[in-house]
C-alpha cells in the first residue's frame, strides 16, 4: 500500500515535470502508468474491506415472506415480531414500512374476488369481532387461531417461542441472529433463559410449555366462544377481516 | 361563575387539561395566576407566545421517537417484558395473564368501554383480564371533563388496581434523576386519581387503587426495563387539594376588577389580534408566584420570570432563598443590607448579619 501510495507521489512529480519541460509523448505514457497505478490502489482498498453480507434479492414478493413467517409462528403474529423471525431464518428483505397496506389490499383482493388465493393474510379478531390492532393471520387456519380472548396474547407468545426453539434445534447450524431472536423471547419466560446467556432451545421449549399449561384450557374456551360467535354473525369477508361497521359491532357483541 | 370564566377566556373552545398540564398544576399551587388561566381553559402557550414570551421547552421529536420506542418494547408480545417485571416485582401469579387492548374499539368508544371494563374486572376479580392496554380515563376539572390517556396499562393483582408509567430515562445503578422522577409521579398520581374516581363512580371502594405506582425505565445504558415501585401519596394529597381550590377558584375570579379578559381575538386562522400589551396588562393583574420550578412546568414561566425581575422580588430566587429572606421586601432591598447601605430595620437584624457575612465572603474570595 505505502509502496504504491510512494510510486503515486513520484509519478505525479513526473507528468508535472514532463508537462512543464513540454515532452508531451513522455507525459502521455507516465500518465497511462500515473492511472493504472490508482487503479491498482483502489483495488487494494477495496480488498482490505470486508465485502458486506448481501441479503440476496428476495425471489418472493411481500406476502409470501409473510406467509412464511407467519407459518413458522402458527399463531398471530405483529409486524415486528415477523419481521425478526424473516430476519434470523429468512431473506432478511423484509421491512415494517412495507406491512403498511398488506391487509387492505389482501381485503380488496378477498371483496373482487373471493376464495381466488390459496390463502390470505387477514386479521385477528378481537372478542368484540373487529380486527385487532397490529396483528396479522393467515386464512387457512382454524378459526379458533384467528381470533383472541384475553389470555391469547400470552398463548401466542408462548406458542411463537415453542416454535422458534423447535425450528433452531432443526438445524444444523443455528444462524446468531435466531438465537439472539430465541433469547429476547427466552427471557420473559420463567425458567426458559439464565441472564443474557444464550437460549437453550430445549430448555426454552419446556419452560414455555410449563407455563402453557397453566393458560391453555381456559384460552382454547373462551376462544372457541369467540370463534362460536364470529361464525354464526359475520359473513364471510368479516370473519377474515374483522366486523368494521358500529352496527356489526354493537349486534356482535351482544 | 361558568359566564365570567368564559368571558375571560374569549371566543374558543376552552383547552382541555393532559396529565402533564394538570400534574403541572401540583407544583406551584400557590399561584394564582395559573389558577385563573387553568380553570377558564386559556391557551397559556399561544398568550406567552403573544406576549414576547414563549417558554423554551416541549418535547424534543427524538426525546418522543425514544419514548414510544421504549414504550412498544416493553409492550409487545402481549406486555410479555411487563410481565417478566411485575412477576418479579409484585409476584404477579403465573395464571395472571389476561391482556386487553381498549384501543380495539375505535377511539370515539374508547372511554366506555374502558368503563365496561373496569367494572367488570372490579366486580369479578383476579379472573378478568390483568393488564389494560391504551385506556382512556376522564377527569372533571373546574367542570370540564379532561380526557386522560395513561401511556400505560392499568392491571390488577390482588384484587388491586396498579397504574404503570413507562419513562423512558434511565435507571443508573438504582439512581434515577430525582426531578424526572418527581414528574413521572405527579403524573402517574392524576392517573391514580382519575382511575379512583372511575371507580367510585361506577360503585367500587376507590382505594382498590393502589397508591404504588410501577414506573418503568430503562436500565443502565441499555435499553433492558427495569420496574420499581413509586408511592405517589404525597403527589396525590398536593393534587387533590390543588384540584379542590380550582373548584372554588370563583373568591380568585370575584377579585378581579370587572371588564379583563385574557381574550386574544384570533382572526380566522387562530392568529392573535389583540395588542400584546394589552394582554400583558391583563395578565399583570392576576398576581403570580414565580419560582424556579415554574421553568420545567408552566407555559407561562418566561413572563412570570421578567416580572419577577423587573420588580425585584425574592420570589425569583427559589423557595428556599425567598423564605431565608423573610421581612425582606426585594432583591435591592437585600443587597442594600448586605453592602451596609441600609440600615436593618427591627427584626432584620439577624438576617442582615448573614447578608453581611456572605458579602464579606463573596468580597474575600474574589477581591
Amino acid at each position: 500500500m505505502d509502496a504504491l501510495e510512494r510510486r503515486i507521489a513520484d509519478l505525479r512529480a513526473e507528468v508535472r515535470r514532463a508537462v512543464k519541460a513540454r515532452e508531451h509523448s513522455l507525459a502521455r505514457s507516465l500518465r497511462g502508468e500515473l492511472r493504472r497505478m490508482e487503479h491498482e490502489w483502489d483495488r487494494a482498498v477495496g480488498a482490505e474491506e470486508l465485502p458486506a453480507p448481501e441479503p440476496e434479492a428476495p425471489l418472493l414478493p411481500v406476502r409470501e415472506q409473510v406467509h412464511q413467517a407467519l407459518a413458522l409462528l402458527g399463531v398471530p403474529a405483529a409486524p415486528k415480531l415477523i419481521v425478526a423471525v424473516n430476519d434470523a431464518f429468512f431473506s432478511r428483505a423484509l421491512r415494517g414500512s412495507q406491512f403498511t397496506s398488506l391487509r387492505r389490499d389482501e381485503e380488496r383482493s378477498f371483496r373482487s374476488d373471493p376464495y381466488a388465493r390459496p390463502y390470505y393474510l387477514c386479521a385477528a379478531l378481537t372478542d368484540r369481532l373487529s380486527p385487532a390492532r397490529g396483528l396479522l393471520a393467515v386464512s387457512t387456519w382454524a378459526p379458533e387461531l384467528r381470533v383472541l380472548g384475553p389470555l391469547s396474547p400470552r398463548v401466542d407468545f408462548l406458542t411463537s417461542a415453542v416454535r422458534v426453539a423447535e425450528h433452531l434445534a432443526r438445524l444444523p447450524e443455528p444462524p446468531s441472529g435466531a438465537v439472539r431472536l430465541l433469547t429476547r423471547m427466552a427471557q420473559n419466560i420463567p425458567g426458559a433463559a439464565e441472564g443474557f446467556a444464550p437460549a437453550d432451545p430445549v430448555t426454552a421449549i419446556r419452560a414455555a410449555r410449563a407455563e402453557l399449561e397453566v393458560h391453555r384450557a381456559a384460552d382454547a374456551a373462551q376462544r372457541a366462544e369467540v370463534a362460536a360467535r364470529a361464525g354464526r354473525r359475520l359473513p364471510d369477508v368479516e370473519r377474515l377481516f374483522g366486523a368494521a361497521t358500529l352496527g356489526a359491532l354493537k349486534e356482535a357483541a351482544c | 361563575m361558568r359566564g365570567r370564566l368564559d368571558e375571560l377566556r374569549g371566543p374558543v373552545p376552552p383547552r382541555a387539561h393532559d396529565a402533564r398540564a394538570i400534574a403541572a398544576l401540583a407544583a406551584n399551587p400557590g399561584c394564582a395566576r395559573r389558577a385563573v388561566l387553568d380553570a377558564a381553559g386559556v391557551d397559556k402557550d399561544l398568550t406567552a407566545r403573544h406576549v414576547g414570551f414563549p417558554a423554551p421547552f416541549g418535547q424534543s421529536q427524538f426525546a418522543i421517537t425514544r419514548g414510544n420506542v421504549f414504550e412498544a418494547l416493553v409492550k409487545e408480545n402481549g406486555c410479555a417484558e411487563l410481565l417478566r417485571l411485575l412477576r418479579e416485582l409484585l409476584g404477579l401469579p403465573i395464571a395472571q395473564v389476561g391482556y386487553q387492548d381498549v384501543e380495539s374499539v375505535g377511539s370515539h368508544l374508547r372511554h366506555s368501554h374502558t368503563r365496561a371494563l373496569i367494572d367488570r374486572a372490579a366486580r369479578e376479580g383476579d379472573d378478568a383480564a390483568a393488564f389494560y392496554d391504551h385506556p382512556l380515563l376522564s377527569l372533571r376539572i373546574a367542570g370540564q371533563t379532561s380526557y386522560l390517556e395513561p401511556d400505560v396499562v392499568a392491571f390488577q393483582v390482588g384484587g388491586r388496581f396498579h397504574i404503570v408509567e413507562i419513562k423512558s430515562f434511565a435507571v443508573i445503578d438504582g439512581q434515577a434523576e430525582p426531578e424526572k422522577v418527581a414528574a413521572a409521579a405527579r403524573q402517574a398520581a392524576v392517573y391514580v386519581l382519575a382511575l379512583r374516581a372511575l371507580l367510585a363512580d361506577l360503585g367500587h371502594d376507590p382505594e382498590r387503587v393502589s397508591h404504588d405506582v410501577v414506573l418503568v425505565c430503562p436500565e443502565n445504558f441499555a435499553n433492558r426495563p427495569v420496574a420499581t415501585l413509586v408511592d405517589v401519596r404525597r403527589q396525590l394529597a398536593v393534587l387533590r387539594r390543588q384540584l379542590d381550590r380550582m373548584t372554588r377558584v370563583d373568591h380568585l375570579v370575584e377579585e378581579l376588577p370587572p371588564g379583563i379578559t385574557f381574550d386574544l381575538a384570533p382572526d380566522a386562522e387562530g392568529t392573535p389580534t389583540r395588542p400584546a400589551r394589552e394582554v400583558a396588562g391583563a395578565l399583570r393583574q392576576v398576581p403570580a408566584r414565580y419560582a424556579p420550578d415554574c421553568l420545567s412546568a408552566c407555559d407561562m414561566c418566561m413572563f412570570c420570570r421578567d416580572e419577577a425581575r423587573c420588580g425585584g422580588s425574592t420570589d425569583q430566587l427559589g423557595r428556599q432563598v425567598r423564605d431565608q429572606l423573610g421581612g425582606v421586601s426585594g432583591v435591592a432591598e437585600a443587597l442594600a443590607l448586605a453592602e451596609g447601605a441600609a440600615e436593618p430595620a427591627e427584626g432584620q437584624e439577624e438576617i442582615a448579619q448573614l447578608l453581611r457575612l456572605a458579602h464579606r465572603l463573596r468580597e474575600e474570595s474574589l477581591g
